[in-house]
């Protein structure tokens, strides 16, 4: 049967016209009418079923005749199709007691004529029939198995959420619930860096640096060295500069807060001398030395940022471990309450070890609550076998009920015990 | 313009549709010869050939376009058949308000029962048969399809309605809409066999309207009650509808109903099969009635 492979599964539907002489008698008659003679009051009930079957008629036509044209058209992407053979192939009884009806409608639209039309070879009809039979319900068949595969899709989806605990998933749970390593990671608070004003203008300064360095390259090959090893003095300085400027931009001065305070209160009160006993008026004197005799425009180099910045800390310090500081004012680690990136920081933290609590609690419940699962599932398999096991002895005494002989006293306690074990396990699991 | 004379007006239009309907059936014929001698052809080579599909795909075409002039022009004219009964349905329902019954539509009163059921079964076989285009599905009111919910029977429309009768037990009848309240929620309707004596104001919900379409169990098997459905069903002779279940649904569009009633006096609870008409199955609504 190859040819079947160039036949599209056209049904050859007969599309023959009701033959409205036989079926539509009224019809017929008003058809042959002239204008004058018009149609009565009375024929209109009769008329309306004629026309009603001619367009019942032809509304079946107009849906075989889509069908099958959408078939041809399908028809060039569906030849390689396997199943086209496969189905064309043996002549599935099922399908064709389903066309059948479909053809006895068609010809039962002739609806009261017995019996083919005439004009119509018998022979011809019966060819048609067996034709049919070859060509069985393809169209229909084909489009229905991609249908058939959904709920087997929707399963498969399912199957997942339903399936038995395994002992891979406990460990998966188990591993989950170790802290990770990098956990500490998201608590640290690292330490204040450059303030990004001071760190742009360095950069930027940098930048001039290397293009200066890129002019005087050329200058160099005309002028000679020296000039080029101050440019880059000058402009070490004027970082510097720059530098001690943006470390206080209000006042010019490269102090800290607290030094400051510390000095004017000192030199309010005139007690500068004293001092020099302790280890911090060391620095802070030299400092104010430096500051007393020269101005920060004139010599930048006093005013190295780190070495302010360590006598703002040490102080600090100190002021603390004299008890004059409250060191429960400030925030955190080497912060200060106005730091507002800080507290978001720690916010943040506190939030992320709410959630981390959260997690670890919800993990431990879930592989409890897996472990117990397990444990049921472990049952579960157990009431299965006793299950087996009573079906077993059901079987056996029925089987020799069936003989006519009282099961033996054996078959009898082993069904009896199957039963009992099934009723303890099923106790077990309840409870 | 007198009713009459647009009736006639009518009756011409639809004379001239019907000879058109046959130009155009003769018009396709010549088309579906071909395809069947193309059929027959291909049958015989039992195999299809390039040239033969692309010949196939445009008689199919062309096939398809004249049916579809043809159907437009089908409905055409049962339009122009339904537009005349509605005239006439108006004209009969003035007739009886002004208590004047025309020649055509003798007095009730004196209508013998015979002549009653004659007449319940003629209005069930014409009722018209709901054909939709291809895609289109039922509209309400078509076989089992129910109406929506805020639908209002119109004067003269045929109803199942639950009334009480004397002896204080309640009963679906087959009734005749004469007029509806928007106020109250209340149909006023007439009992079909005893036209004028008994007049009922019933709630909305005792009402159940009949289909106004036969559903085409050839293109829309789903707008059928299918079987072992309860419904409410018209008792032959009678004018009263009963608790039934559904035997076998109709296989062609003239057929009927065959349905099973809720008999007591049989054994097994039901009648034998009986055949009812599309037009006088209802779909039960639960009742405490059992």
């Amino acid at each position: 049967m190859s040819e079947l492979k160039d036949c599209p599964p056209l049904k050859y539907y007969d599309f023959k016209p009701v033959e409205h002489v036989k079926v539509c008698p009224r019809y017929t008659a008003v058809l042959g009418r002239s204008e004058d003679d018009g149609i009565g009051i009375e024929e209109l009930d009769t008329l309306q079923l004629e026309l009603e079957t001619l367009l019942s008629s032809a509304s079946r036509r107009l849906r075989a005749l889509e069908e099958q044209r959408q078939i041809l058209t399908d028809w060039q992407d569906k030849k390689g199709d396997k199943r086209f053979l496969k189905l064309g192939k043996d002549p599935d009884p099922a399908a064709s007691t389903r066309h059948k009806p479909k053809k006895q409608k068609l010809d039962g639209k002739g609806g009261h004529t017995p019996g083919p039309g005439p004009g119509r070879p018998k022979s011809k009809n019966l060819q048609a029939k067996a034709q049919e039979y070859e060509f069985t319900d393809d169209p229909q068949d084909i489009p229905r198995t991609p249908k058939n595969d959904a709920p087997n899709r929707f399963w498969a989806s399912v199957e997942p959420y339903c399936a038995d605990i395994t002992n891979e998933e406990i460990r998966l749970l188990e591993e989950l619930l170790k802290p990770p390593e990098d956990e500490a990671e998201y608590f640290k608070i690292p330490a204040l860096g450059k303030h990004y004003s001071q760190r742009w203008a360095q950069e930027d300064l940098l930048e001039e640096q290397r293009e200066g360095a890129r002019a005087n390259d050329k200058k160099k090959s005309l002028m000679g060295g020296p000039l080029s090893e101050l440019d880059a003095k000058d402009v070490e300085s004027l970082l510097k500069k720059s530098e001690s400027q943006h470390d206080s931009p209000e006042d010019g001065c490269p102090f800290g807060p607290l030094t400051q305070r510390l000095l004017q209160a000192l030199v309010e009160e005139n007690i500068i001398s004293p001092m020099e006993d302790s280890p911090i008026p060391d620095i802070s004197g030299k400092d104010a030395n430096d500051g007393a005799g020269t101005s920060p425009r004139s010599q930048g180099k006093a005013y190295s940022v780190p070495h302010t910045r360590t006598l703002e800390a040490r102080i600090k310090e100190e002021l603390v471990a004299q008890g004059l500081l409250d060191s429960e004012e400030r925030p955190g680690p080497g912060g200060d309450s106005e730091d507002e990136v800080l507290a978001e920081l720690q916010k943040r933290q506190a939030e992320l070890k709410a959630l981390t609590t959260h997690n670890r609690s919800r993990k431990q419940e879930l592989l409890r609550l897996a472990k117990e699962e397990m444990r049921k599932q472990e049952l579960r398999q157990r009431v299965r076998v006793s299950d087996n096991e009573v079906m077993e002895g059901f079987r056996r005494i029925m089987a020799a009920r069936q003989k006519k002989r009282t099961p033996t006293k054996k078959e009898k306690d082993q069904a009896g015990k199957a039963l009992k074990e099934r009723e303890s396990i099923l106790k077990l699991l309840d409870g | 313009m007198s009713a009459d004379t647009k009736i006639a007006e009518l009756l011409t239009e639809l004379h001239q549709l019907i000879k058109q309907t046959q130009e155009e059936r003769s018009r396709s014929e010549h088309n579906l010869l071909n395809i069947q001698k193309t059929h027959e052809r291909m049958q015989t080579e039992n195999k299809t050939s390039p040239y033969y599909r692309t010949k196939l795909r445009g008689l199919y075409t062309t096939a398809k376009a004249d049916a579809e002039a043809e159907c437009s022009i089908l409905r055409h004219a049962l339009d122009k058949i339904a537009e005349i009964k509605s005239l006439l349905e108006e004209r009969r329902i003035a007739a009886k308000m002004a208590g004047v019954y025309s020649d055509s539509d003798p007095p009730r009163k004196t209508m013998r029962r015979g002549v009653l059921m004659t007449l319940l079964q003629q209005s069930a076989m014409t009722l018209p048969l709901w054909i939709g285009k291809p895609g289109e599905s039922p509209p309400p009111l078509c076989g089992a399809t129910p109406a929506s919910s805020d639908y209002v029977a119109k004067q003269g429309d045929k109803v199942a309605a639950r009334v009480k009768a004397v002896d204080g037990d309640e009963q679906w009848i087959l009734a005749e809409v004469v007029s509806y309240n928007h106020s109250t929620n209340k149909y006023e309707v007439d009992d079909i066999d005893e036209e004028g004596k008994e007049r009922h104001t019933l709630s909305r919900r005792r009402i159940i309207p009949l289909p106004q379409w036969k559903a085409n169990p050839e293109t829309d098997p789903e707008a059928l009650f299918s079987k072992d459905q309860l419904v409410l069903a018209l008792y032959p002779q009678t004018t009263c509808f009963y608790r039934a279940l559904i035997h076998t649904p109709p296989h062609r569009p003239q057929d009927d109903y065959s349905v099973l009633f809720e008999d007591t006096s049989y054994a097994d609870g039901y009648s034998p099969p009986l055949n009812v008409a599309q037009r006088y199955v209802v779909a039960c609504k639960e009742n405490k009635k059992k």
